[in-house]
């Protein structure tokens, strides 16, 4: 299937995921795995492309999960507008702010090859077309619509649709992220933009791969993203140059440092299998229970962050709940009872039910003043309170 | 020209496909002559548009069009391969009656179809705009099989190329409907102006410096109009080189029913135009 991970553990992923089409990978789920790198359960079910929502729902933990359909549909009408007419607005912007050249203003769409969606096609021809402008050829090519890009994530090859247009001025390109929040008096929320940036940088770090991937130099692609979003409050596009090195950076070091699905797959029981088939009569044919079952059988790490990030999550906060986790306080919390796995030791070691061991003994003083501290102040409220 | 348009249908008709394509060529001939000649006639009563400018057909009649038919106005108005959106827009503007864009959907099997059932029954077809390097159907881009083929393929400067020609054409029609007196239906020629506005904001040149009240500036299609065929000046000839490449390619190579509807095959490619 792809050169990185062995033929056995492809078929192996194919088989976990069962009858079920894979999910593409986006640029925003790229960047929920990266914010968990560590949970072995999302990595497994993106490697397998699984549909999360779908599992969760079916494991009898559905979690309303991903963008408002109103938010979808705005974002999707204001990309349209940019974008229609062979770009005529994004070309307008680009002349405006960079100074393109007027004769400059082919336009090569790649959602498709002919009638073919097809994403390893879809991928050569992208490539096919972006090294040959790279190499100065006489392509005219200045906008390329719906690049289909390809990245190693944890080992193994995911594809990559970004709703975005790639251009080239001068001899570098340049990723184009369209966004429908707004830019009020040329400020905009810093999160939203944060977060478009990151995504972006996974599509420059995509790009760069692509170059690479045929021979060239990777470092033509900017490492600045041009954000185009509406200007105040109305529909006109405004565009923003922004420095993406850091997040570049930083996103580079989150997917090197994923485990390796290969590992994973071995560790993983034979008889795993997150399948959804239904029956004629459109019941699922695994049994609710088997399927949750099946799924804990995978490591997750649960964060509070998770449920901004994971159509999972739902049933991960369950099962840390349900394991009295710590987990479910946030990384804080958990940090601080460094060494304790569920509250009801960090309890149990605060009221001295427990002896602590070796490397608890820290901490089980520090809970035991506390547990001290508040016994003191319950006591005090109680006097105050009957004093009054 | 109305004698060697009924030529060529009855030759179309019976299929005598060398004949057909010398009498296009003729009829573009004396359409090119035709045009040439409105032209140096100048500036008397819209002599310009009576080619270009829509047909004036009653209104009640209109109303009453077939789809296809609509679609087939808004594109002789276009001259250019267009997206169901922009079809329905320039048809809310200019023609009475209703055209929704989701009957546009299911049109171009529809056409590919009766076309397939009895070629060339029909004097015309709505069929897709073909690329340059695949002669594959483009997405959603539909023309007229009448055209001439350079016009129903799209190169990479072509989405430019069409875009400007269009808002000349929509520019031109604008002009036109107000020369010729009180045309316009409710509303349509503000919807006719909100469509030239959204497309002048892109052209440099196209619209007056906003003005310091802020308020946005007035529009003159015919400052629209001259914009656009300033820029599309620039990129015309480019353009015309890469549609003719693919259109030799095309006819070489391509029975009739694919010059028309795209080829499906993946091997075929034209490494010509690609590189």
């Amino acid at each position: 299937m792809n050169p990185t991970v062995n033929s056995t553990t492809a078929a192996r992923l194919d088989a976990l995921r069962g009858g079920q089409p894979p999910v593409n990978h986006t640029a925003r789920t790229l960047v929920g795995l990266s914010a968990n790198p560590g949970c072995s359960r999302r990595a497994l079910l993106d490697a397998c492309g699984a549909d999360k929502g779908k599992v969760a729902r079916q494991a009898g933990y559905p979690w309303p999960f991903g963008q408002s359909p109103f938010a979808l549909s705005r974002g999707n009408a204001f990309e349209r507008q940019v974008k229609e007419h062979g770009g005529a607005r994004l070309l307008a912007l680009l002349r405006e702010s960079l100074g393109l050249p007027i004769e400059q203003v082919a336009y090569i769409p790649l959602e498709s090859v002919g009638d073919n969606a097809n994403r390893e096609l879809r991928y050569r021809r992208t490539r096919q077309v972006l090294a040959h402008a790279a190499r100065g050829g006489s392509s005219p090519g200045i906008l390329y619509d719906h690049p289909m890009l390809r990245l190693a994530v944890g080992g193994q090859l995911v594809y990559l649709e970004p709703d975005v247009i790639a251009f080239k001025i001068g001899d570098k390109f340049h990723v184009v992220e369209i966004k429908s929040f707004p830019v009020i008096d040329r400020q905009a929320d810093g999160t939203q933009v944060a977060a478009a940036t990151r995504q972006a940088a996974v599509y420059v770090i995509a790009l760069r791969e692509l170059f690479a991937d045929a021979g060239l130099d990777p470092d033509l692609v900017a490492a600045s993203i041009f954000l185009v979003t509406p200007k105040n409050f109305g529909n006109t596009p405004i565009a923003t140059l922004i420095d993406a090195r850091k997040q570049i950076a930083m996103m580079t070091t989150q997917l090197a440092r994923m485990d390796r699905i290969e590992t994973l797959v071995k560790l993983l029981p034979a008889q795993v299998s997150f399948d959804l088939a239904v029956d004629a009569a459109g019941v699922a044919r695994r049994p609710q229970a088997q399927l949750a079952g099946d799924l804990r059988q995978v490591p997750a790490r649960y964060r509070p962050e998770c449920l901004d990030h994971c159509e999972l999550a739902g049933l991960c906060r369950a099962e840390a709940r349900q394991d009295d986790s710590l987990d479910v306080y946030g990384p804080g919390v958990a940090d601080v009872l460094g060494g304790i796995g569920t509250a009801q030791t960090a309890l149990a070691l605060a009221e001295g039910q427990r002896i602590p061991s070796a490397d608890q003994t820290d901490v089980a003083r520090a809970l035991r003043h506390a547990e001290r501290l508040r016994t003191e102040l319950a006591a005090g409220a109680e006097l105050a309170g009957g004093a009054a | 020209m109305g004698q060697l348009r009924q030529a060529l249908r009855t030759a179309m008709v019976e299929r005598d496909a060398a004949r057909a394509s010398g009498l296009r060529r003729e009829l573009r001939h004396a359409e090119t002559l035709w045009q040439d000649k409105a032209a140096a006639l100048g500036q008397g009563e819209g002599a310009v548009l009576t080619a270009a400018g829509p047909p004036a057909v009653d209104r009640a009649v209109t109303a009453l069009l077939p789809t296809r038919e609509q679609v087939h106005q808004v594109l002789s108005l276009l001259e250019v391969a267009a997206a169901p959106k922009l079809i329905t827009a320039v048809h809310g503007a200019f023609f009475p009656g209703e055209l929704p864009a989701s009957r546009l959907a299911s049109m171009r099997r529809d056409e590919e179809r009766s076309y397939r059932s009895a070629p060339n029954a029909r004097p015309y077809y709505v069929c897709p705009a073909l690329t340059a390097d695949r002669l594959a159907p483009a997405r959603a881009l539909l023309t007229v099989s009448t055209w001439p083929l350079e016009r129903r393929i799209v190169g990479a400067h072509s989405p430019r190329v069409d875009f400007l020609t269009a808002t000349t054409k929509i520019a031109t029609a604008i002009e036109w409907f107000d020369r010729r007196g009180p045309h316009w239906l409710a509303d349509a020629r503000a919807r006719a102006d909100r469509l030239l506005r959204s497309f002048a904001v892109s052209i440099p040149g196209a619209l007056a410096p906003p003005e310091l009240s802020g308020h946005a500036p007035p529009l003159d299609p015919r400052q629209v109009a001259e914009a656009a065929e300033a820029e599309l000046a620039v990129h015309v000839a480019v353009d015309r080189a890469e549609r003719e490449q693919a259109a030799a390619w095309a006819r070489q190579r391509l029975p009739e029913t694919e010059r028309l509807f795209g080829t499906r095959l993946q091997m075929i490619r034209n490494d010509a135009s690609s590189h």
